[in-house]
């Protein structure tokens, strides 16, 4: 049949297609797309901006961000800012595709944990001399950091926090929030047994994104996650395991469960069944959404407990400019803009983003607040992991070691173990 | 009844197929505190058009809204147009390097979109199309699979069609316009459904080829005004889910009649 020699040859001739189209995009990747661009900036001027900008910002941040650069639009006449909003979902492939192509705009807003990687790309314009650093929480500037270059600056932050039920908590008889590792797993312990709470405190029993409430609990018992040069991961340590055992106690002794419906925080807050958990700000406003005005009174949140120390980690967004940019003494100077502290207190008010620049902390829509205050605090004894390369990988690791350390028991000694093991196998990628 | 099993399965395949489809409409009148309450309701407790006007509150809905319509609508037309063009070349007319010809566009189907994406991208953007409606539309105007789509339906009509158009003195481009091309409609009406929906609910390219938010089409807006990056609007995404699905309710409404005939004269064959 001649149909069939047909399709013996089709299928023949369309797989070494597939192979060479495939090996021809394989090598299309240039590893040193910035490095051709022009040279970097090394301070900022005095004079106003000019000329057209493009930004880039994710979500709500991109959606408000507009109403913000209009007041550096009237400050600096002679440039126009264009904002274009990203949806978060996809951002990080926006981005890459970007970087890949050059066809980056001038500046953009960029997850703390792809500064690794963008750098790494030669994408980024280090931060030049004239922008004042020391103004921002020192946990915050650490993100904008690869290698010991900094690139671009902290635009808002976020960090965790314990959140409780106070009108529960005075149930079982805390009236002040506990400050050490013991007294949080005793409060935990009296909402359980006092306050009629199905479990004392709501803890990720491993799973994505689980890393941000346990290295808090590592970082505060000494624990690093890599050597100072950021060459070596550190995993392995009695200080990691120290805080893995007590992530792992509040499990063993049913103070946390591993059985409840994931995503249900605020409801089971709501409810009282789980009246306490660590996580954002942003948390407030989702209680308040489910639980209407009369759980708002009830909100408590306090600092993270302290061992040696008492760390929390750190997230947000930093401004950057790219290096291909070809008005980036301009960009700069929005960036600059923009880590004033008295347009981050402005866009505090705009977008309830949390200021990266401590002294806009002072604004009264954040000093009275009856819970921000506390996150000011918490941002002096911060942590993000370092910017390397590889982190999203290695995280991936870490959540699913928790997990087995959560639910089925691994000791805490071979969960550390099992990361550093797999952690160094992928490598910090520099 | 001895069949009633028969209806029973189609019963349950229906609630499979439309319960989700429901909860998503009646979600959309939903505050985000009650699509995230356990255990869930069914029936909003206190309907509120509060997602829709959100959504439609949004100053450049109208721009998404036309945006998506004009890509789907230019592709779709490109694709009818220029796959059919190409198919009947493939299927009828005989000329050197027909079969390479064809082996290379089956070839481009079996490459994965993900490995051309990059590419693709770097190819568009140094073009100068970034940003624009070209860039949108260009890459997808024609494609492999409705070439081979109706290269194959061509190829099942008989040339002693052709030849008696030839006889009676037809042109070559009016055998295939007034004579061939007619008879494909069943394999037009697939192709144009399944490019039309493929075009409406594209989201990378438009995503990573738009720079402006005037050039966004609805999945990249909706997809941006319901992620955060700690929180999810729910509520507005079932609305805006709502919203974009019924024009392609209304499409396949439309070419459904077709469908189904096209089904039922490939049985006959």
């Amino acid at each position: 049949m001649t149909t069939q020699t047909l399709h013996r040859r089709l299928v023949i001739g369309g797989a070494a297609l597939t192979a060479t189209a495939l090996a021809l995009t394989g090598c299309g990747r240039s590893a040193d797309s910035g490095e051709s661009g022009p040279k970097a900036t090394t301070s900022v001027g005095s004079e106003p901006a000019t000329g057209n900008l493009t930004v880039w910002a994710m979500g709500t941040e991109g959606e408000n961000l507009p109403k913000l650069t209009k007041e550096f639009e009237q400050a600096n006449p002679g440039v126009k800012v264009t904002v274009t909003p990203i949806p978060w979902d996809a951002a990080h492939n926006k981005f890459t595709t970007a970087i890949t192509a050059q066809s980056v705009p001038d500046a953009a807003m960029v997850g703390t944990t792809w500064m690794g990687e963008f750098a790494d790309l030669g994408a980024l314009d280090p931060t030049p001399s004239g922008i004042d650093t020391a103004g921002f929480f020192p946990g915050a500037l650490d993100t904008t950091k690869v290698g010991g270059t900094s690139y671009g600056v902290p635009w808002y932050v976020e960090t965790r926090v314990v959140f409780y039920r106070k009108d529960l908590a005075a149930k079982a008889g805390i009236t002040t929030p506990p400050t050490d590792w013991d007294g949080l797993k005793a409060m935990a312990k009296a909402m359980q047994e006092k306050a009629g709470a199905k479990y004392g405190i709501n803890l990720q029993p491993g799973g994505t994104g689980s890393w941000q409430t346990v290295m808090p609990f590592a970082w505060s018992a000494g624990a690093k996650i890599t050597s100072d040069d950021d060459k070596q991961f550190t995993f392995d340590t009695p200080e990691m395991q120290e805080g893995l055992k007590y992530y792992q106690s509040f499990f063993t002794e049913k103070l946390a469960g591993t059985d409840l419906p994931p995503n249900q925080t605020e409801a089971q807050f709501v409810s009282g069944q789980v009246p306490m958990f660590i996580s954002g700000p942003w948390m407030a406003g989702s209680i308040a959404k489910l639980g209407g005005d009369k759980i708002k009174p009830n909100i408590g949140v306090f600092q993270l407990p302290k061992n040696k120390t008492a760390t929390s980690f750190v997230g947000g967004s930093n401004f950057v400019v790219f290096k291909n940019s070809k008005n980036k003494d301009s960009a700069w100077k929005l960036v600059k803009w923009l880590s004033d502290a008295k347009t981050q207190a402005s866009w505090f008010k705009l977008s309830t983003d949390l200021p990266a620049v401590k002294a806009a902390w002072d604004d009264p829509s954040i000093a009275n607040d009856p819970l921000l205050p506390v996150f000011g605090k918490q941002l002096d004894d911060a942590k993000a992991p370092p910017a390397i390369v590889n982190w999203e990988q290695v995280a991936t690791a870490f959540d699913t070691e928790v997990e087995k350390m959560a639910k089925s028991g691994q000791s805490p000694a071979d969960t550390a173990k099992a990361i550093q093991t797999k952690a160094s196998s992928i490598g910090t990628g520099s | 009844m001895r069949r009633w099993w028969i209806y029973l399965i189609a019963v349950l395949g229906l609630i499979a197929v439309a319960a989700p489809f429901v909860w998503m409409l009646l979600g959309s009148f939903k505050t985000d505190g009650e699509l995230l309450r356990v255990p869930p309701t069914w029936l909003p407790e206190a309907p509120t058009n509060g997602n829709y006007s959100e959504l439609f509150g949004k100053a450049n809905f109208p721009r998404y809204f036309f945006n998506s319509t004009l890509v789907a609508l230019v592709v779709t037309a490109g694709n009818l147009t220029f796959c059919s063009m190409l198919g009947y070349a493939l299927a009828k007319l005989n000329f050197k390097g027909r079969t390479p010809l064809f082996v290379l566009v089956m070839g481009t189907l079996m490459v994965p979109g993900m490995v051309t994406f990059v590419p693709l991208f770097v190819l568009v953007t140094n073009a100068g199309l970034a940003n624009s409606y070209p860039g949108l539309i260009l890459p997808f105007l024609v494609s492999p699979f409705g070439v081979f789509l109706m290269r194959q339906f061509f190829a099942g009509l008989p040339d002693d069609l052709m030849d008696a158009a030839r006889v009676d003195g037809t042109s070559e481009l009016g055998i295939f316009g007034r004579i061939m091309l007619p008879l494909t409609r069943p394999a037009l009406a697939t192709l144009g459904i399944l490019t039309f929906l493929g075009s409406w609910n594209n989201f990378l390219w438009p995503l990573v080829i738009a720079q402006t938010e005037d050039k966004y089409t609805l999945p990249v807006a909706l997809a941006l005004y319901s992620t955060g990056q700690n929180a999810q609007h729910y509520g507005l995404l079932m609305a805006g889910a709502v919203v974009v699905v019924v024009p392609v309710l209304v499409i396949f409404l439309a070419f459904q009649r077709h469908v189904t005939k096209g089904i039922a004269i490939t049985g006959i064959k």
